[in-house]
């Protein structure tokens, strides 16, 4: 049963590889922008004297993990805004190439339910993408700190403490694992909704998933002179219950910056258990759940010839 | 003999039309049996029902099992081509084999390596470099490589050039086929496999014309060649079908004996592709 799943599961990943081309090309990016930030900056010998002079002596750790995880979290968003857009187009084709190139009759003549079929696709979507989002994510935080760490010390820079010593790395990696998995729960009905329309659509995945999500706003509007459809649907994206209350201000503001443990710490920033135990996030799961459900029957109960 | 599908009553319905109407009939084990018919006949939904792929009304128990309902079950023993476009084009032969190999319990990776080396399928290539025919030969090693009881071909080889068709029968008779295997087969290349089968089944408009074995065909079927007085005495005795050739009459007898016939032309048994043309035509009258 778990090696059959896996198979599928491999399977998807041999299908649909930009799955794990995508966060490669954007960690390429990301450490060529590196480089050459690096080398730009290697232009003003003495203003970086002075920053590694500053950072050595006079600022202290906390301020270094600060603008390490400001680092960490800079290079991030690109890996998990790559991977909304990776899912999106995924969970569309997924049910939908299968029956455009007919290969749905061979998948089907193999012991596989199409329960099974249709959840290793949602597996891909809200696990397998986030899992490799968070290895592509830690891989190049790595490449990037081995970089910069050999730059400072051709710089004479001490790199064992401004940067090894200095970067809170299981502090990043734990509170990144968990956003971008948290996100991708909370994102469910979305996916459940996209595999559900790439289950029945004959045609134009992408425009019959967003058509609904445009008109019935719109006819809301009109008819019931309301927006609840929009609040709901597009506003969930920005009100995960995931964050504790962070003064952002204080972060930019100099007069108010106060730098300690709490703040440098991202996990620190991360409520789980507000999370867990949110109605919302429970309602997400049950809205996917149908959705899913939908695309399982319409894959199964649907003639393709 | 055990019987691997039993149908009782059988219908499929899409709205008003009938695709499969009312079909009773027997496939037993170590049989191969063809199933013949026009297109919109009924034969792909008929099949699709047998393999779980559809729903239907009546009785339908394929191995014992209900196929709609225990279609997974049912896919351990049973293989089905239903074209031959229907490898995934993205995917690469090696790749093929492990997914196989992974989810199918009966499934021979070493048999189907050993088919696919005596072809000029490359282990490295994606189904979309292979040629048509290559496709059906990767496809059909697959499906050797699977110990199953019941194999449902549905046109497997059309598309294909008749050297890829020829061999592609030769390999399921001399290296799949055996007493406990059954093969279910339906073609518009009647001519090309009637001398594979073992059973026939002709449909037409969703119901069965003619379910026999290929024996009995040539006791109950009877072609008499005739002209002048031979053609008019023939005509007295109920042809079911008959065609001008050569300026001769051909009639085509069901249920009439041959001692009736003799010296009244020439004799001998019809092929399948003109009974099924016969019995066709006699359907629509």
């Amino acid at each position: 049963m778990i090696g059959q799943q896996l198979a599928l599961l491999k399977r998807e990943l041999w299908e649909h590889r930009s799955i794990y081309v995508t966060p490669v090309a954007i960690a390429s990016i990301v450490t060529l922008g590196t480089l050459a930030a690096l080398v730009f900056a290697g232009g003003f010998a003495k203003e970086l004297d002075l920053a590694i002079f500053g950072a050595t002596n006079l600022a202290g750790d906390s301020e270094r993990k600060v603008v390490l995880t400001g680092f960490f979290i800079g290079t991030s968003w690109l890996f998990i805004f790559a991977a909304y857009v990776l899912t999106v187009f995924y969970a569309l084709d997924s049910l939908y190439a299968e029956r455009k190139d007919k290969s749905i009759l061979f998948w089907r003549s193999l012991p596989i339910t199409d329960a099974e079929a249709v959840i290793s696709k949602l597996v891909t979507a809200v696990v397998v993408i986030p899992l490799v989002t968070i290895v592509a994510i830690m891989a190049t935080h790595i490449v990037n700190l081995i970089v910069t760490s050999l730059w400072v010390s051709a710089k004479g820079g001490d790199a064992g403490l401004l940067i090894w010593g200095s970067v809170p790395l299981l502090d990043n990696w734990l509170a990144g694992l968990i956003v971008v998995l948290a996100s991708a729960i909370w994102m469910s009905p979305f996916v459940g909704w996209f595999l559900f329309v790439s289950a029945f659509t004959k045609r134009a995945p992408l425009l019959m998933a967003f058509m609904p999500l445009v008109l019935i706003p719109l006819l809301e509007v009109i008819f019931i002179r309301s927006s609840v459809f929009a609040e709901t649907v597009f506003g969930r994206g920005g009100t995960i219950p995931l964050f504790r209350g962070m003064d952002i201000e204080s972060f930019f503001d100099e007069e108010k910056l106060r730098v300690n443990e709490e703040f440098v710490s991202l996990l620190a920033q991360l409520d789980v258990l507000k999370f867990v135990s949110s109605l919302q996030t429970w309602t997400g799961v049950v809205v996917c759940g149908l959705f899913v459900t939908a695309a399982i029957y319409v894959r199964r109960y649907r003639d393709e010839s | 003999m055990t019987s691997l599908v039993n149908a009782r009553g059988v219908s499929k319905h899409f709205g008003a039309v009938r695709a499969v109407d009312n079909v009773s009939f027997e496939i037993e084990q170590g049989k191969i049996l063809g199933l013949i018919g026009p297109n919109g006949a009924g034969k792909t939904t008929l099949l699709k029902a047998v393999l779980g792929l559809t729903d239907c009304d009546g009785d339908l128990s394929v191995l014992g099992l209900d196929p709609f309902r225990q279609r997974k079950e049912l896919m351990r023993n049973i293989c089905f081509i239903a074209d031959v476009a229907v490898l995934p084009r993205w995917i690469r032969v090696t790749q093929l084999l492990d997914f196989v190999e992974a989810v199918h319990p009966n499934f021979s990776r070493p048999r189907a390596e050993n088919f696919l080396q005596q072809t000029s399928v490359r282990s490295d290539a994606r189904v979309r470099e292979l040629s048509k025919g290559m496709v059906t030969q990767l496809h059909l090693s697959i499906i050797m490589a699977i110990d199953a009881k019941l194999l449902v071909l549905d046109e497997p080889t059309i598309g294909l050039d008749i050297i890829f068709r020829k061999e592609f029968y030769a390999n399921l008779l001399n290296d799949y086929f055996d007493e406990q295997r059954t093969i279910l087969i339906t073609t518009h290349q009647v001519e090309e496999i009637e001398n594979l089968l073992t059973d026939i089944m002709f449909i037409n408009d969703g119901k069965i014309l003619l379910d026999a074995s290929m024996d009995s065909l040539s006791e109950q079927y009877v072609e008499l060649m005739a002209s002048g007085e031979g053609a008019a005495k023939a005509r007295g005795l109920g042809p079911i079908a008959e065609n001008e050739m050569f300026g001769k009459s051909v009639f085509l007898f069901e249920g009439v004996s041959r001692d009736n016939l003799r010296g009244l032309g020439e004799l001998r048994t019809p092929s399948v592709a003109d009974l099924f043309v016969a019995k066709v035509k006699g359907a629509r009258k």
